[in-house]
């Protein structure tokens, strides 16, 4: 049997019920009597559900601050009026209430400046002088001691500012210890670099944080020289970076692992040296390769942040738990940590959004 | 012989105890083009890859204009500037655009500033035919594209030498002749070229001469005419009846 085409079959759209969202959906949500019933019943579910948090959230809520008494009426749902009252509390914790217009700044400026640094056109030498500059301000504004602004010490700090200073500055600089950590334990040479990394990363890894927090917090004075003080808050951060990095080196070399031979060979083949080949070859396929797993540790340490609290540091949750004890405004606890809830998923949400953004517009790790 | 630019002196390798590369005695003069064939694990690509380094081996010694290589090391950043080499599999790096590619080394190495650099790469990707291709990632190009981009990444170095390292084994047929025209028409400029290659077609018509592997041993050296017309190893006549018989 022979055939020969004797006509080119021009392509055709799909029959209509195999596309659109109503195929979709009955293919998704109604394709058999179980599923239905299944789908309906979550339908209810989710609307009860949703329902329910209205009329307590906004319907019956009250937000004007008329005392905690009216709060308390029958009948009242959530108590916005809390945050609202206590919202300077949550916020700037005990940082002197007349002084807290510069905690504010600080945090505009510290914020402004992350939305800044999302965008790839900016990401040259002149953005790491701007953050150096903002850190400075940062210190100007929350220190003072300058300019006429009155001195606050840090273990004054409170609220937003300090959670923000330690996510920020805890992956700030424990990013880069992390790359240098996995580079060492990648090379394929032994020697006393690579053991350091390896010891590093197994022993701060098989610690708890809050141990490494108490410790830097307690600990490190007792081992400090009479008269030398290094803020608490600084320890801190430290111990933060530090247990960061361990963390993110493991990803990060996951992804120098990820990296074709293939890649190397050329690069040698070309004369390339090995700290060319490390910053314009190997990094950037590393990194892009584990931006989710990156994220994920970022999302993960922000919100670790308010372990800090075991330590006495004033972060967001600390001043969220003395907003919610007032005794005139007890039981209003609940919307004073949905507030805060809601303050942390600002922040995860941007980065988590921000992350799939990236992943999108990288060139792309194009393997045929 | 006019002085080789290339000379290889009872050169041998080991992968643990297998012994891959024994014994090569090889000298490929200036503007010479030679060709390395034999059945796969012969140790065709083991040996051009000791060339530039980038594998070791145990015993011998590689001059590359004037540069010499021995197992304990040498100059491999002069050898590499003087070595152009083409994968397999291509290895372009996929994150920077075909021009890109390119100008890395220049810039990185030679010293050549951005501009200059571009201006050399451009011409080079127009020579392969492939500058409207220019500012694509390489997972935007066809295979044939790529390695034509990989050949102009690795004459942008300005080598003395180019290795082919399998070019056309990874392609699709339709893909193989672009490649290979490119790799003549290098050929014809005048480019010494060390080619392990199964495209016979292309040994016969560019070759100056042929080399026959087999067993990390060289069998035969031969120009193509007498390669191919009178082949005098046994093993020889018995890889050219299974390749040539089709």
């Amino acid at each position: 049997m022979r055939f020969v085409a004797t006509q080119r079959i021009a392509p055709a759209p799909p029959p209509r019920d195999a596309a659109g969202w109503r195929a979709r959906l009955r293919l998704r949500l109604f394709r058999s009597a179980g599923s239905s019933i299944v789908t309906i019943a979550l339908a209810l579910a989710g609307a009860l559900l949703a329902w329910r948090l209205f009329t307590w959230g906004v319907r019956d809520a009250l937000f004007a601050n008329h005392g905690p008494e009216a709060c308390r009426a029958p009948g009242v749902g959530a108590c916005w009026a809390v945050v609202g009252e206590k919202l300077r509390l949550i916020l700037f914790g005990i940082y002197p209430y007349a002084q807290q217009w510069r905690a504010g700044c600080a945090v505009l400026l510290v914020v402004a400046m992350l939305a800044l640094s999302t965008l790839r056109r900016l990401w040259h030498w002149p953005l790491l002088l701007a953050w150096a500059s903002v850190l400075a301000l940062y210190g100007v504004l929350m220190w003072g001691g300058v300019f006429g602004l009155s001195y606050v010490p840090d273990d004054q700090w409170g609220g937003l500012p300090v959670t923000l200073i330690l996510a920020t500055l805890g992956l700030a600089a424990g990013f880069p210890l992390a790359i240098g950590l996995a580079l060492l334990r990648h090379s394929p040479r032994r020697g006393i670099g690579k053991a350091f990394a390896v010891a590093y990363i197994e022993l701060t890894r098989s610690v708890p944080l809050l141990a490494v927090l108490f410790f830097a917090s307690v600990m490190i004075p007792l081992f400090l020289p009479q008269g030398w003080d290094v803020s608490k808050l600084l320890r801190v951060l430290l111990a933060f970076a530090g247990f960061i990095a361990a963390y993110l080196a493991e990803v990060v070399r996951g992804g120098l692992q990820s990296i074709p031979k293939g890649q190397l060979e050329a690069a040698a083949a070309l004369g390339l040296s090995r700290t060319v080949t490390t910053l314009r070859i190997v990094l950037p396929q590393a990194l892009s390769a584990v931006i989710p797993a990156i994220v994920n540790v970022f999302i993960a340490f922000f919100k670790a942040t308010s372990i800090v609290v075991v330590v006495g540091i004033f972060d967001l949750m600390t001043a969220a738990n003395r907003a919610a004890a007032d005794a005139v405004w007890q039981g209003f606890g609940t919307e004073i940590y949905l507030f805060v809830a809601a303050v942390y998923f600002a922040f995860c949400s941007a980065m988590s959004w921000y992350s799939a953004r990236l992943q999108r517009t990288l060139p792309a790790r194009g393997a045929p | 012989m006019t002085h080789p630019i290339l000379r290889i002196d009872g050169l041998n390798k080991w992968y643990g105890t297998h012994h891959a590369l024994r014994q090569i005695d090889l000298a490929l003069a200036a503007q010479e083009r030679i060709v390395i064939c034999g059945p796969s694990g012969s140790g065709k690509s083991s040996l051009i890859r000791c060339i530039n380094g980038i594998e070791p081996f145990e015993t011998g010694s590689v001059q590359v204009c004037g540069t010499t290589l021995t197992p304990a090391g040498g100059d491999l950043v002069a050898v590499r500037r003087q070595v152009g080499m083409v994968f397999q599999q291509y290895n372009l790096f996929p994150h920077l655009t075909a021009l890109q590619n390119c100008t890395l080394g220049p810039v990185s190495t030679r010293r050549l500033s951005e501009r200059d650099a571009q201006a050399a790469a451009l011409a080079l990707l127009e020579r392969v035919r492939v500058a409207e291709h220019a500012h694509k990632l390489p997972a935007q190009l066809s295979g044939g594209q790529q390695q034509r981009v990989a050949i102009a990444r690795a004459l942008c170095m300005q080598p003395a030498l180019m290795l082919f390292d399998e070019p056309t084994s990874s392609l699709d047929p339709e893909m193989v002749k672009e490649v290979l025209d490119t790799m003549v028409a290098l050929a014809q400029s005048g480019m010494s070229m060390l080619c392990v290659t199964h495209e016979m077609g292309f040994a016969r018509q560019v070759a100056d001469r042929i080399v026959f592997m087999d067993d990390g041993q060289i069998l035969e050296i031969a120009p193509p005419h007498e390669f191919f017309g009178s082949p005098q190893h046994e093993r020889t006549r018995a890889f050219l009846g299974d390749v040539l018989r089709h």
